[in-house]
Parts: structure tokens; sequence; C-alpha cells
């Protein structure tokens, strides 16, 4: 009787634990492999607003059926998530894949063929993901995005164990020189790649018109709100941000954690880098913009380049 | 707005008496450089000028620049000094009212929708009222500004016009805000950031970038598109070589300097200290944007980008001699150096 008791006591607990488990066990079935399909095609990207334009551009999309997205899509996981990308290149030209600090392989893949990039995330941060031949001219051509890796368990910390946040943002910013470098790309000449006149910046492919709009740009919460922005510059000027309304934290410097607490109100992304910072929402409304003259500007016209809000409301 | 703008022109001739009659908080360590120096809470009124400087080269740029209002002083017309890129240097003690008054009567201008100036406090967390960008609602009419900062603020922030900044900053119109740790009766403290070390003399070095096609330009042009520095500048001049510094200072020797570096050129840039025979000497930064840092960094080269502010301490040879604190400007593509990029400064001991 007492080890039936016993024995029924053990299975009921072995029952309790499933079940407990299930959901967890799906949660962790989903989030230690994600999956990718990325496309590289030719198209056209529009800034609009004054001063905007449509450029010629190559990019990485999700979606077999529009043209090329810039920046490429998000991609997201967990810390120490699988991560499988195959990329198909549509393009006529010779393309690659690569998220740097994660993946070695930067050999191209022929126009019209594919490959399979699998690897693990090695930890929690933001990374840039680019096409890193043909000096530098496939990534001004669009051919970039960014890779976000969170915190296991969905927790609302940068990394396991780090500092907190309530909400998040990821801004890619880039340039682009249209007359010297899209237009002649993207008609299939030769860039003079000596000379680098970028007149388009972006913030997530936007000018600062639709930037300081655009609700996954501007940073947006209840004031006293701790915004996590993953910052991803793309081009190849180096961009100092400039944030109004409060300082900022500088937690990841490219990559290298920073335990102790520095602030700052302007940080400076240097090209192909990356950097996160917490920034508590103050109440009202206020920009963040680059602090170099042209880099404000869509061809010259005033805040329609690397500008957002800060609104606390 | 238009209340605000009645009690302006009171507040302008008021605040022009106060900076007669009220002297400078004094303060024990002496301010180093020629820089028109006010106390932001004392009621300071800001005029806006047009200056004509001519370059190394000969070229006249004209300038816009913040002055000090109140008569006398240099500019074009009249002023009570700061008439120069960079204006005024105002200082701002902690828990004190900054109270400070922007009078465009006379100012030079874009038209619409680029008309007027304000002011914004670059490095100070204020209100959305207070903080002078015309896209949140300020008035680009001429404006009053008052709010007060806390102790984590002492140390090196900026003013600025943020009017088409593109142009306006381009133009000249920015300035050293220095906010100053204070003693019970409310008199400034020479520490370098809230319960840091004190200093026996301060200077303010503010680096800027100069191209002069957008001093011509206006509104939405093309011109904006394209950034070709010509002229690089340390408190407004060129100091093309060791024997024309940008600005000549003499401190006594064992002595300690605070060195606070304003960033509002477009492009980036590294400072250094170096002797005559062109060796490199360290520095102390203790703050960066007007905080202090988690710990000092001891360097011998500082990257300044745009934007930024550093604070550094030296203690300076007890032999008398020359170093040269100088900044080399840098390109926002790959960090290459500017021709004539390097602007140079003295500083006697």
């Amino acid at each position: 009787m007492t080890n039936a008791l016993a024995l029924a006591r053990t299975s009921a607990r072995r029952l309790f634990v499933a079940l407990l488990c299930l959901p967890l066990f799906l949660i962790s079935a989903v989030s230690q492999a994600a999956s990718y399909t990325l496309y590289i095609k030719a198209g056209t990207h529009t800034i609009n607003g004054a001063g905007g334009t449509t450029l010629k551009v190559w990019g990485f999309t999700d979606n077999p059926s529009t043209g090329p997205m810039v920046p490429g899509p998000l991609l997201e996981s967990q810390e120490g998530e699988t991560v499988t990308v195959t990329v198909y290149n549509q393009h006529t030209l010779a393309h690659n894949f690569v998220v740097r600090g994660v993946t070695t392989d930067t050999a191209s893949i022929p126009a019209g063929s594919s490959k399979t990039y699998s690897f693990t995330t090695p930890k929690a941060g933001t990374y840039l993901v680019s096409d890193t031949l043909n000096s530098n001219i496939n990534r001004e051509m669009g051919l970039h995005g960014a890779l976000v890796v969170r915190a296991a368990g969905g927790v609302n910390k940068v990394w396991t164990n780090g500092p907190s946040f309530d909400l998040e943002r990821v801004w890619i910013v880039s340039d682009m020189d249209k007359p010297r470098w899209n237009d002649i790309a993207g008609n299939g000449g030769s860039v003079s790649t000596g000379t680098y006149k970028p007149n388009y910046f972006m913030m997530n492919g936007l000018g600062g018109h639709d930037a300081m709009h655009d609700p996954n740009t501007v940073l947006q919460g209840s004031p006293g709100k701790v915004g996590l922005v993953r910052i991803v510059n793309a081009g190849q000027f180096d961009q100092s941000l400039h944030f109004h309304a409060n300082h900022f934290r500088v937690i990841d410097d490219d990559g290298l954690r920073l335990s102790n607490p520095e602030y700052g109100d302007t940080i400076n992304v240097q090209a192909g880098t990356t950097a996160m910072v917490l920034f508590p929402l103050r109440s009202g409304i206020y920009p963040m913009h680059v602090h170099s003259a042209q880099l404000e500007t869509a061809n010259g016209v005033y805040l329609n380049g690397v500008a957002t809000l800060l609104v606390g409301q | 707005m238009n209340p605000k703008m009645l009690s302006m022109n009171i507040g302008t001739a008021l605040a022009g008496l106060a900076l007669a009659l009220v002297p400078l908080t004094p303060a024990s360590a002496a301010r180093l450089g020629n820089a028109t120096v006010l106390n932001a809470a004392s009621g300071v009124t800001i005029q806006v000028n047009p200056v004509d400087k001519v370059m190394s080269d000969g070229q006249t740029v004209r300038f816009w620049v913040f002055c000090a209002g109140g008569g006398g002083g240099g500019g074009m017309m009249g002023g009570g000094g700061g008439c120069y890129p960079s204006g005024p240097t105002l200082e701002l003690g902690v828990g004190q009212q900054l109270n400070v008054s922007l009078n465009i009567m006379m100012a030079p201008q874009e038209n619409a929708p680029y008309n007027g100036h304000t002011i914004h406090w670059h490095g100070l967390d204020v209100a959305q009222s207070e903080d002078g960008v015309p896209e949140t609602g300020a008035s680009v009419l001429g404006d009053n500004y008052s709010f007060s900062v806390d102790s984590r603020y002492v140390g090196s922030h900026m003013y600025h016009c943020h009017v088409h900044t593109v142009k306006h900053l381009e133009m000249g119109m920015y300035a050293p805000l220095v906010v100053k740790s204070v003693n019970n009766a409310g008199a400034f403290v020479d520490v370098i950031n809230s319960g840091g070390p004190a200093y026996d003399y301060e200077w303010n070095l503010m680096y800027s970038s100069v191209d002069p096609a957008y001093h011509t330009a206006v509104g939405d042009s093309t011109t904006f598109a394209d950034y070709n520095p010509k002229y690089f500048l340390i408190n407004g001049n060129e100091g093309r070589s060791m024997t024309a510094p940008a600005e000549t200072v003499t401190a006594a020797p064992g002595k300690k300097v605070a060195i606070r570096l304003f960033g509002i050129m477009s492009v980036n840039s590294s400072f250094e200290i170096k002797n005559a025979s062109g060796s490199s000497q360290s520095f102390t930064v203790y703050n960066k944007d007007g905080y202090k840092l988690p710990s000092t960094q001891t360097l011998t080269k500082l990257d300044l980008t745009p934007g930024q502010t550093a604070d550094v301490m030296l203690t300076l040879p007890s032999t008398t001699g020359s170093w040269y604190p100088q900044v080399t400007f840098k390109n926002l593509r790959n960090g290459g150096s500017y021709s004539g990029g390097t602007v140079y400064t003295r500083l006697n001991f």
C-alpha cells in the first residue's frame, strides 16, 4: 500500500511537472531555431517628402513577390539560438550575406543561385547584416540590415541578467550617393569608389520627414519608461546622433558591453558599427537628430535626413 | 507666445541693466582665453549680429554670431561682447535659475520657413518649452529661457540656434555653456564635476568648421547636400601653425588647468597636447557630454565628434615652457585628415 501510494504520488507529480512544462516546452521549441528566407533583388527605393527621390537600389527582401527592402527585413533571435538563413540571389551580380562578428563565410553567392547559412547566435546584442563584396558598393546600394539577438526567455533585459528596458527600437542609419553611386551602379556602370558624397541620409530607410512619424522609428512611450535603442550604422559616414530631452546611458559600444554607466547626449556610431543605449523618456516631444551639416538633409532639404522624435506621453 | 514676447521686450531692457550692474560671481580659478563670460542667472540678453571675417587666404566669410546685448564691445552693430564665432560663454550654477532673453530684432535671418532664431541648450535636459526647437513649438521670434539644472550637469555643454541648423550652426550661432558647482552662498566652486577635483585655471576650446558655400546659400538649397569644409576654427580663429595659434594663454607652472572641449563642428576630430618638439602630453578626461565618467581616462589623444563635449585636466610642469593643445579635423567617411585641418593653440607656463 505504501509503495503503491508513493508510486501514485510520483506519477501525479510527474504528470503535474509534465503539464507545467508543456507551455514552456512549446515556447522553447519555437525559440530554439529561427529560420529566414531572403531574396536579393534590384529595384527602387523612394524617400518621400521635399528633397526626396527614387533611388536605384539592391536589397534583401523576405517576400518573393515584391521588390527589395531597404534596409532588409529585421532578423530576430534569442541568445544561443540556431538561426538559418537561406539567401536566393535573384540579381545579375554576385553577392554575399554576412552577419558582422557572427558569420565568417564571405564567399559570393553567384547570380541565380542560393546559399544557406546556419549559425548560433553568440550573445545578445545588435549586429550589422550586409553584403560585404564590391568595395562597399553592395552595402551602399541597400544590401544591409540588422540581426537583433535578445535575452533568452523573452524577458525585457538587454541580455540575460543585464539592464532592463520597457520598449525597444532599432535604428538603422545609412547614406546613399545618388548621382555618383546609385545612378551609376544601378545602370550597370562602374562606380569610382574614391569619391563618395552621399546626398541622402536615412533612418530605417526613411528620410526624416517620414522617420519623425514612423511608429517603428519614433521612440514613444509613457514618461519615465526606458527605451532600448539599437543603433546600426550601415552607411559609410560616421554619424553622431544627438538626443534632446535626456542623457542616454551607453550599454554596448559595437559589441563591447559597458558595465559602468557612461552617459551622453551625443553618440558617435562609426560607419559599419553598432551601439546600444538606454534612454529614459521625458514628458513632451523632442527631436533626435544627427549633428553634422548635410546628414540632416535629403539632398539639402532640412530635416529630411537622419532625424526622428523622442515622445514621452 | 504673445505674452512671452511682451515680457521679452521689458526683460531685454532689464537684462541689459542687470548685466551692467551685477558683476560675475567671483570664482577662485582664473579663466584663460579671450571669451566674454557671463553668469547665465544674472539676466542676460543675447542678440545676433552679422560679422564679416577675413580668413587666412584673404576670403571674407560672413558669420552670424551671438553677442551679449547691452551696448559697447565689438561686432558690426554693437553688443556687449562675444561678437565672434563662438559667442559669449555662459556659466550657470547648479540650482540657479537661468535667465536669458534672445532678442532677434536686428538679427540677420533667412526667409520663411527658416526665419528667426532660437537658443537650444545642448546637453541640458530641459523641458520642451525651453528646448528651442521650432519644429516642437519654440518661438523663432525671440524668447525668454528659464530653467535650472542639478549637479549631474556640472561640466561643459553648449548653446546654439536650432533653426535650420544645417545653415545656422555653420553661420557661427554657437557658444560654450558651463555648469558650475556652487557653495552654500551661491558662489561658483571651481571643481571639474560634482565632488571632483579643483583646478586653478579653466580654458574653453570650441571647435568649428566652415564651408564658405554654406554661408551664402539659403533655404532648401542643394548646397546643403554636400559639406566641404575649408576653414577650421578654435574659438572662432584659425590657428594653422604653432607660430600662429588660434589662441595663446599663459598660466603659472605646476598648476592644474581644466580644458573644456566643445565640438560644434560638422566633422570628426582628435584632440592632442604636444610640446614644442612634438611629443604628446597626457591629460585626464573627467566628463563627456557634461556628465561625469564612471572612471577617469588618462590619454594622449581624445576623439570628439559633432555635438560632443569633454572636460579634461592636466597639471603643468614646474618649469617654464609652452605646450600646444591642438585639434585635427577628420572627415566622416574614413577619418582622413583635411588639408590645413590641424588647429593649434598655445599654453605658456
